[in-house]
C-alpha cells in the first residue's frame, strides 16, 4: 500500500527541512551534515575512537527516516536499477563508475568541510561565507559536468 | 543529545527520500536545470532557516547546549578546490551522501557502491589530511622544545 504520494512537493520539504536544521540547532546547538556523520560512523564500525558519537546517532537516524518512506511506499525492495545512467551502462561498469563518483564526493566534501546538506542547506542556513563559497563551486562545477557528460553522450545522458 | 540527533537525522532522511533526491533521474534533470523543484526546495529551506537562525543568533538564544553559535567560516582555498571534487561526483552520481544512504535503505543495490566510495574518500581524505599536517606538528614540536630549552638554559 502505498501511503505517502510519489514525490512530496518542493513548497511542503523545502520548509520542514529549514525548521528542521533550526530545530537541531535551536535545541542542541549542532550543525546537521552527513559528511561527518558518515566519518564519525566508519569510526565506530571499525571500533576507532568515536569523537562526536551523536553523529553516528544523526547517521542512523537519516537511514530510519528514509527506511521509513520507503516502506510508507510498499517497499523496500532490492533493485539493481539506477535511473537513466543505469539503462545506459551496464553493471559491470557502473560499480567502478559509482564508486569512483562516491570516492570523489567523499573526498571533495571532507576537503571542503561540509557536502550539499553539512554547506547547502545548514551552511548556506547559517550564512556562513565557506559555505556559500563550497555550494556555489559544486553547484556551477556539478551543472558544468552534468552538461559536459550530456553533449559527450550526443544527448543520451 | 543522541536521541535529538537521531530525531533530527530521522526527519531529514524521512523528507529527502519523501521529495525523491535519493532518485537519480531527479538530480540529473536538476543538474541538465531541466527543472527547478530541488533548487525550489533549497532555497525554501534556506528562506525559512536562514532569517529564523539570523534572529536568533541575534537574541543570544541559549540552547541545552550553550548560547547558540552558528559556525560561521571565513571561506579558505581547500572550501572551492574540495567543492570541486564533490561537484564532480555529485554529477556523475547523480546522489550525495544522505540520498546515497537513502538510496541503499530502500533496496538499490547500486547505492551500496556509492555509499562504499563515500566512505572511502572520506577515509583517504582524513589521511591525506593527517599526512600533511605531521611534519607540521613535528616542526612546532621541535621549535617549542628548542624555546623550552633556550629559557631552561
Amino acid at each position: 500500500m502505498h501511503i505517502l504520494p510519489d514525490r512530496v512537493p518542493w513548497y511542503i520539504v523545502g520548509p520542514l527541512m529549514g525548521l528542521t536544521v533550526v530545530a537541531f540547532f535551536a535545541i542542541a546547538n549542532k550543525p546537521m551534515g552527513a559528511t561527518t556523520a558518515y566519518a564519525e560512523t566508519f569510526q565506530f564500525a571499525a571500533r576507532r575512537k568515536v569523537k562526536e558519537f551523536w553523529r553516528v546517532w544523526l547517521f542512523v537516524g537519516m537511514a530510519a527516516g528514509a527506511l521509513l518512506v520507503s516502506v510508507l511506499r510498499g517497499g523496500p525492495s532490492l533493485t539493481m536499477s539506477y535511473g537513466l545512467l543505469g539503462t545506459l551502462v551496464p553493471v559491470g561498469l557502473l560499480i567502478p563508475i559509482l564508486f569512483g563518483a562516491g570516492l570523489a564526493m567523499g573526498f571533495g566534501a571532507r576537503w571542503s568541510g561540509g557536502c550539499t546538506s553539512g554547506h547547502g542547506i545548514r551552511g548556506m542556513s547559517a550564512l556562513s561565507p565557506a559555505s556559500i563559497a563550497a555550494t556555489m563551486t559544486f553547484m556551477a562545477v556539478a551543472v558544468s559536468f552534468t552538461f559536459f557528460l550530456h553533449i559527450v553522450t550526443g544527448g543520451s545522458l | 543529545m543522541n536521541r535529538i540527533s537521531f530525531l533530527a537525522g530521522a526527519a531529514f532522511g524521512f523528507l529527502v527520500a519523501a521529495a525523491r533526491l535519493n532518485d537519480y533521474n531527479v538530480i540529473h534533470d536538476m543538474l541538465l536545470l531541466r527543472e527547478p523543484d530541488v533548487f525550489l526546495m533549497m532555497a525554501s529551506a534556506i528562506g525559512v532557516a536562514a532569517p529564523t537562525l539570523a534572529y536568533m543568533n541575534r537574541k543570544h538564544w541559549r540552547t541545552l547546549d550553550g548560547e547558540l553559535n552558528l559556525r560561521r567560516q571565513p571561506v579558505s582555498r581547500k572550501n572551492i578546490t574540495g567543492a570541486a571534487v564533490f561537484g564532480a561526483g555529485w554529477a556523475v552520481a547523480g546522489s550525495c551522501p544522505v540520498p546515497a544512504l537513502a538510496m541503499t535503505v530502500g533496496g538499490s543495490v547500486l547505492g551500496l557502491f556509492v555509499m562504499a566510495g563515500l566512505f572511502t574518500g572520506i577515509v583517504l581524505r582524513d589521511a591525506v589530511e593527517a599526512r600533511s599536517i605531521q611534519p607540521l606538528l613535528r616542526r612546532f614540536r621541535a621549535s617549542s622544545e628548542t624555546e623550552a630549552a633556550g629559557v631552561q638554559g
